[in-house]
C-alpha cells in the first residue's frame, strides 16, 4: 500500500469500529460470565476478531474496482454457497443457516452473501450508463432475486430483509427515477401479504407477538417484555459491568448474540447506550462521507450498500430490544457474538476504507 | 467524463439514518430515564424458578401383567443455590433437620455449581414429619424447597432384586459418557438388572416448569410448562408366582446363598431367577443412606451379586451329563454297558474315591445314582480334550447372552490351555477328575440351565431372556422374539439314553427329592466339592418328559448334597409352575 493511500485512510471510521469490537468483548463477557465456560466464548471471539481484521486489511488493500471486475465469479460462488447450505446445512431453531467448515465450526454463507451482493450489484448497476429504464432495472432485480430467494428459503427472513434494504438503497442512489421507485414500492406492498403465507409458523408467531406481547407472555412475548425490563432497569447510568440481574436469569434468549444490547442497556444505562449509538453514528457518518467522495459511481454504490446494511442491522436489532421492532434474529454489528457476521461487518469496513483511500483529490 | 455525485439522494439517506437513530435515542430515553424506575422495580421483583419435572420411569410388569416395579410420589428436599441467604446458618439448620452433616449438603451444592437455577437435591423421599418441619421453619430456610417427585417402588421387595436391579445417582464416568442423552448430575440411572439393561426404554423425558415467585419464594404464576414424558412400560418373562416360589424355596433351604432359575426351553423365557442373599432395591430408590450402602457393599456374602449369572462354580456331577454324552457319541458306552463299581478308581498311584461300592451296575443306574467310578472310567478313556470339546459344544464355558448385565464366562480347562488358564499343568488324573465336574472347571447356573434346555428340546440352544415385551408411548406392544442360537448336534440315540438316565435320576436315583407324582421329570444332581467349604448342591432338570415346558436349575452354596439341598428347591418350583392356577399359557 502506498503512502498516498495511507494518507487517505479514514481513521475515525476504523476507530469507531474497533471501539465497538472492544466494547463487544466486554459485554459478551458480561453476558456469559455465569455460564459454565465463559473463557471459551471470549477465546472464540478473539479468534473471530483476528480473522475479521485480516479480512478487513485484505479488502482495504485491494482496489475495489479490481474486486468488482470478477463480480460474476463472486455471484456464482455466493449462489453455490447458499445452495450448499440448503443441501447440507445444519439446522438451528427451525432454520438451516450453517455449513460445517472444519475449524471455523459453523459458517453462515448468508452473512457473507450480503457483502458479496453489495459488490456485485454495484458493479452490475454501474454497467448501465443511464439507470432509468426497466430494461436496466429488471436484470438487476433478477440478479438480487436469486440469492434473496435462497436466503429466504433457509429460512432466514431477517437477512432476506437486509438484502432487500441494501437493494432499495442502492437503486435509490443509482438515480432510479422516482416513478419507478414508487412502482417498485407498490409492487412490494402487493406481494407482502403473499409473503406472509410463506413464513414459518415461528416467524408468524414472532410478528404476532410483536404486535401484542401480552398474547404470549410465556413464550416469545416474554422475551420482548424481559428485554424491555432489562434495558429500562439500567436507568441513566446503568447497574455496572457484571451487575445486570436480568442477564443472570436466563430467560432472555440468545443474550450473547441477538439480545446483546440488553446487556449494554442494563449495565451501562442510557449513557452507555448513547455512547454505543454515538459510535455507530460516527461510523455511519464517515461511511456516508466516503460514499459522497468516492471517485466513481461504483464506489458510491458500494459504500451506500454497506451503509444500508449496517444501518438496517443497527435499527432492527436495537429496535427489537426496546420493543420497537419484532424479533428477527439480526445481530448487532461488531458487538453480537457470531463469527460470520463479525467477519462480514469487518470486511464491509475494509471495503469502505478501500473506497475512501482511492477517492479523487478534492479540489476546492 | 467527470463523475457527478447523486448528492440529493445521498442527503436523503443521511436524513433517514439520522431520523431512525433519533427515534432509537428517544425510545431509550423514554425506557431508561422516564420509565427506568418502573422497570428497575420490575427487574427486582423478577424472580424465576426453573423446576425439573421428573419423568416417572416405566412400570415393569410380570408376564401376566402384574406390576413388579412402579412409582410412588415422594418428597425431596432441595436447595436453590442462588437463593441461599447466609448459607452456613441455613445449611447447618437444614442439616440438623435432615439428620445429616452440613458438609454433605455443602458438597452436593458445590457439585451442582454449574446449574445455579435448578434445585440441588439434598435428600430424597423424606417423611411428612420433615416436610412439616421445613414448612414451619420456612422463614429460617430461604432457598430450601420441597419437590414432589416420583420414586421407584419395588412391590415385592427382595424376591426379584437381581433381575430387576436398582437405581442410583449417575456417577461421574457415566455422566461424561451420556451427557448427550440428557443426563445431568443427580439424575437416577439403572445400575443393575433390568433397570440397567433397559434404561433407554424405562427412562422418561424430564419436563420443565418455570415459575415466577415472590420474595419469599411463594409461587405467583406458572410461566411455562413442558410436561414430563413418562418412561415406557415393559413386561418381563418372569411369572410372579414362580418367582416367589423359587425365592421361598431357596430361602427355605436354610443356607442363605444360592441361585435358582426356571426357564421355558421353547422360548428361552426366564420364568424365575433368584439369587441369594438378596437385597431390597427400595433402599436404593430412596437414595440409600451411606451406612446402609456400606453395609450392603461390605457384606462378605455379596448380596448385590447375581449368582445365577455373575458367579462361577464347580459343576460337580451335573457335568456327568457332558461326560455321558461324549462317551455315548464316541461309542465308548451304550445303554446296556455294565460296569464294576467297587467304590474307587485307581490310576497309577492315585486313588479316586466314590461314595460307596455299588457292585455291578448298568449305565442307566450309573447315571441315576451318579456313580463316580462309571464316569471316572469314561472320562479317563475320553481324555481332557474330548471332555472340554463336548462341554463347549453343549453350551458351557461361554456366556449365554442373557439380556441382563454382569454375565461371566466360567472356565473349561483342557490339556492344551489349563496351564495358561489356572497356572497349573495338566495332570493325567485331571481328565478323571473333570469327568465328574471337579478340578479347575467352573460354570454359571444360567449356563447349566441353557445346556439342559438343549438336552430337553433336542439340541436347540435358545438364548435366555427376561424381557417379554416393551410398550410404545401409544401402548402398542413390541414383542421380543426368541433367539435360537445354534443347534447342538446330539445323536438321537445318545440323547435318548441320556434322557432315560435323567428320568431314572428323579424316579429312583439321587434326585428323588425332586419327584412329583404325575409329572414325568428328568434331572441330574450334583455335589460339587470346592476349596471354600462344604460341597455345593446342584439340581438341574426339566419336565414334562415328552414335551418339556420348563427347565429348572437349583443351586445351593455349600448345600452339601444336590439330592438333599437342591432337589427340593427344584421340586417346589416345578410344583408351583405346573399348578393349575399358575400354569396358564399367556402372551405367547
Amino acid at each position: 500500500m502506498s503512502k498516498r493511500l495511507l494518507r487517505y485512510l479514514d481513521w475515525p471510521l476504523l476507530a469507531a469500529m474497533l471501539a465497538l469490537m472492544a466494547g463487544g468483548v466486554l459485554v459478551l463477557y458480561s453476558a456469559v460470565h455465569n455460564t459454565p465456560n465463559p473463557a471459551e466464548f471470549v477465546r472464540a471471539r478473539a479468534v473471530h476478531i483476528i480473522i475479521a481484521l485480516i479480512v478487513l486489511g485484505l479488502l482495504a488493500a485491494v482496489d475495489y474496482q479490481a474486486i468488482a471486475r470478477v463480480w460474476r465469479s463472486i455471484l456464482a460462488g455466493t449462489v453455490l454457497a447458499l445452495l450448499a447450505v440448503l443441501v447440507m446445512g445444519r439446522t438451528s431453531f427451525g432454520a438451516q443457516r450453517w455449513i460445517g467448515l472444519g475449524p471455523l465450526a459453523a459458517f453462515q454463507p448468508a452473512e457473507l452473501a450480503k457483502l458479496a451482493l453489495i459488490v456485485t450489484l454495484a458493479k452490475h448497476i454501474d454497467g448501465y450508463k443511464e439507470f432509468d429504464s426497466w430494461r436496466a432495472l429488471v436484470p438487476v432485480l433478477a440478479h438480487a432475486a436469486l440469492p434473496l430467494a435462497l436466503i429466504a428459503r433457509q429460512p432466514d427472513l431477517g437477512t432476506a430483509l437486509v438484502v432487500a434494504a441494501i437493494l432499495a438503497a442502492m437503486l435509490f442512489v443509482a438515480q432510479l427515477p422516482a416513478r419507478m421507485l414508487a412502482a417498485l414500492g407498490a409492487a412490494a406492498a402487493t406481494v407482502a401479504p403473499l409473503g406472509w403465507r410463506l413464513l414459518h409458523d415461528y416467524q408468524r408467531h414472532r410478528l404476532l407477538v410483536f404486535l401484542d406481547p401480552s398474547a404470549d407472555p410465556l413464550g416469545g412475548g416474554y422475551a420482548l417484555i424481559q428485554s424491555k425490563i432489562a434495558v429500562g432497569s439500567g436507568q441513566f447510568l446503568g447497574k455496572g459491568l457484571l451487575h445486570g440481574t436480568q442477564s443472570l436469569l436466563h430467560f432472555i434468549p440468545e443474550q450473547h448474540t441477538d439480545f446483546i444490547f440488553t446487556v449494554v442497556g442494563e449495565e451501562f444505562g442510557f449513557v452507555g447506550a448513547c455512547v454505543l449509538l454515538g459510535l455507530f453514528a460516527l461510523w455511519l457518518w464517515r461511511a456516508m462521507t466516503i460514499a459522497a467522495q468516492a471517485k466513481d459511481r461504483l464506489g458510491t454504490l458500494m459504500a451506500v450498500g454497506v451503509v444500508a446494511m449496517v444501518a438496517f442491522h443497527l435499527v432492527v436489532n436495537v429496535g427489537m430490544t426496546v420493543g420497537l421492532m419484532p424479533i428477527t434474529g439480526i445481530p448487532l454489528p461488531w458487538v453480537s457474538h457470531g463469527g460470520s457476521a463479525l467477519i462480514t461487518m469487518a470486511g464491509a469496513t475494509g471495503l469502505l476504507l478501500s473506497i475512501g483511500m482511492r477517492r479523487k483529490k478534492i479540489l476546492f | 467524463m467527470e463523475y457527478q455525485q447523486p448528492a440529493k439522494r445521498l442527503f436523503v439517506i443521511n436524513l433517514l439514518i439520522g431520523m431512525l437513530m433519533s427515534i432509537l435515542a428517544v425510545r431509550l430515553w423514554q425506557l431508561q430515564v422516564l420509565q427506568g424506575g418502573y422497570y428497575l422495580r420490575q427487574s427486582e421483583e423478577n424472580r424465576i424458578r426453573d423446576y425439573t419435572l421428573s419423568a416417572p420411569r416405566g412400570i415393569i410388569y410380570d408376564r401376566k401383567g402384574r406390576p413388579l416395579v412402579s412409582n410412588r410420589p415422594s418428597f425431596t428436599v432441595a436447595v436453590l443455590p442462588l437463593e441461599l441467604q447466609d448459607p452456613p446458618r441455613v445449611v447447618a439448620r437444614l442439616a440438623s433437620i435432615l439428620g445429616i452433616t452440613p458438609e454433605e449438603i455443602t458438597h452436593r451444592v458445590e457439585a451442582n455449581r454449574l446449574r445455579l437455577f435448578e434445585p440441588v437435591r439434598i435428600k430424597r423421599d423424606v417423611g411428612a414429619a420433615i416436610v412439616t418441619l421445613i414448612e414451619e421453619n420456612r422463614l429460617d430456610l430461604p432457598g430450601v424447597v420441597i419437590l414432589v417427585e416420583p420414586v421407584r417402588h419395588y412391590l415385592h421387595d427382595k424376591i426379584a432384586a437381581h433381575v430387576l436391579g436398582y437405581l442410583g445417582e449417575i456417577d461421574v464416568d457415566d455422566l461424561a459418557a451420556r451427557r448427550s442423552e440428557g443426563y445431568r448430575p443427580g439424575d437416577l440411572i439403572g445400575k443393575a438388572g433390568v433397570e440397567r439393561a433397559t434404561e433407554a426404554v424405562l427412562r422418561g423425558i424430564d419436563g420443565r416448569m418455570r415459575v415466577e415467585v415472590d420474595a419469599l419464594g411463594r409461587p405467583l404464576r406458572i410461566l411455562s410448562r413442558v410436561p414430563a414424558v413418562p418412561g415406557r412400560p415393559l413386561a418381563l418373562t418372569l411369572d410372579l408366582d414362580v418367582q416367589r416360589a423359587a425365592y421361598d424355596a431357596l430361602q427355605a433351604s436354610g443356607l442363605g446363598a444360592g441361585a435358582a432359575i426356571a426357564m421355558d426351553p421353547r422360548s428361552g423365557d426366564i420364568l424365575a431367577m433368584v439369587s441369594l442373599p438378596s437385597y431390597d432395591p427400595n433402599q436404593f430408590a430412596m437414595g440409600i443412606g451411606s451406612t446402609a450402602w456400606q453395609a450392603i457393599t461390605a457384606d462378605q456374602r455379596k448380596p448385590l451379586l447375581n449368582r445365577a449369572l455373575g458367579a462361577t462354580y464347580e459343576p460337580g456331577s451335573v457335568f456327568k451329563l457332558v461326560t455321558a454324552t461324549a462317551a455315548l457319541d464316541r461309542g465308548i458306552v451304550s445303554r446296556r454297558t455294565m460296569f464294576d463299581a467297587p467304590g474307587y478308581f485307581q490310576l497309577g498311584q492315585w486313588i479316586f474315591r466314590d461314595l460307596k461300592a455299588w457292585g455291578r451296575i448298568d449305565f442307566i443306574t450309573g447315571i441315576a445314582n451318579s456313580v463316580n467310578v462309571v464316569f471316572y472310567t469314561l472320562g479317563y478313556r475320553l481324555g481332557g480334550e474330548e471332555l472340554a470339546n463336548y462341554a463347549l459344544l453343549m453350551g458351557l464355558g461361554e456366556p449365554t447372552g442373557i439380556d441382563l448385565p454382569g454375565e461371566i464366562n466360567g472356565i473349561i480347562p483342557r490339556p492344551s490351555t489349563k496351564e495358561q488358564l489356572v497356572g497349573e499343568p495338566w495332570y493325567p488324573g485331571d481328565a478323571v477328575n473333570m469327568s465328574i465336574g471337579q478340578g479347575a472347571i467352573t460354570v454359571t447356573p444360567i449356563q447349566v440351565a441353557r445346556m439342559v434346555t438343549g438336552i430337553a428340546n433336542g439340541g436347540q440352544l435358545v438364548q435366555p431372556h427376561v424381557l417379554l415385551l416393551t410398550y410404545d408411548r401409544d401402548r402398542t406392544e413390541h414383542r421380543v422374539d426368541p433367539v435360537m442360537q445354534r443347534v447342538v448336534p446330539y445323536r438321537p440315540e445318545s440323547l435318548a439314553v441320556l434322557q432315560e438316565g435323567m428320568r431314572a435320576v428323579v424316579d429312583r436315583g439321587s434326585g428323588a427329592g425332586a419327584r412329583i407324582e404325575g409329572l414325568p421329570m428328568a434331572g441330574k444332581t450334583g455335589s460339587a466339592e470346592n476349596p471354600r467349604g462344604r460341597p455345593h448342591a446342584w439340581f438341574a432338570g426339566y419336565a414334562p418328559l415328552d414335551a418339556p415346558r420348563l427347565v429348572v436349575v437349583a443351586f445351593v452354596e455349600h448345600g452339601f448334597r444336590g439330592g438333599i439341598a437342591a432337589a427340593p428347591v427344584a421340586r417346589a418350583i416345578f410344583q408351583t409352575a405346573f399348578s393349575p392356577a399358575v400354569d396358564q399359557e399367556t402372551g405367547r
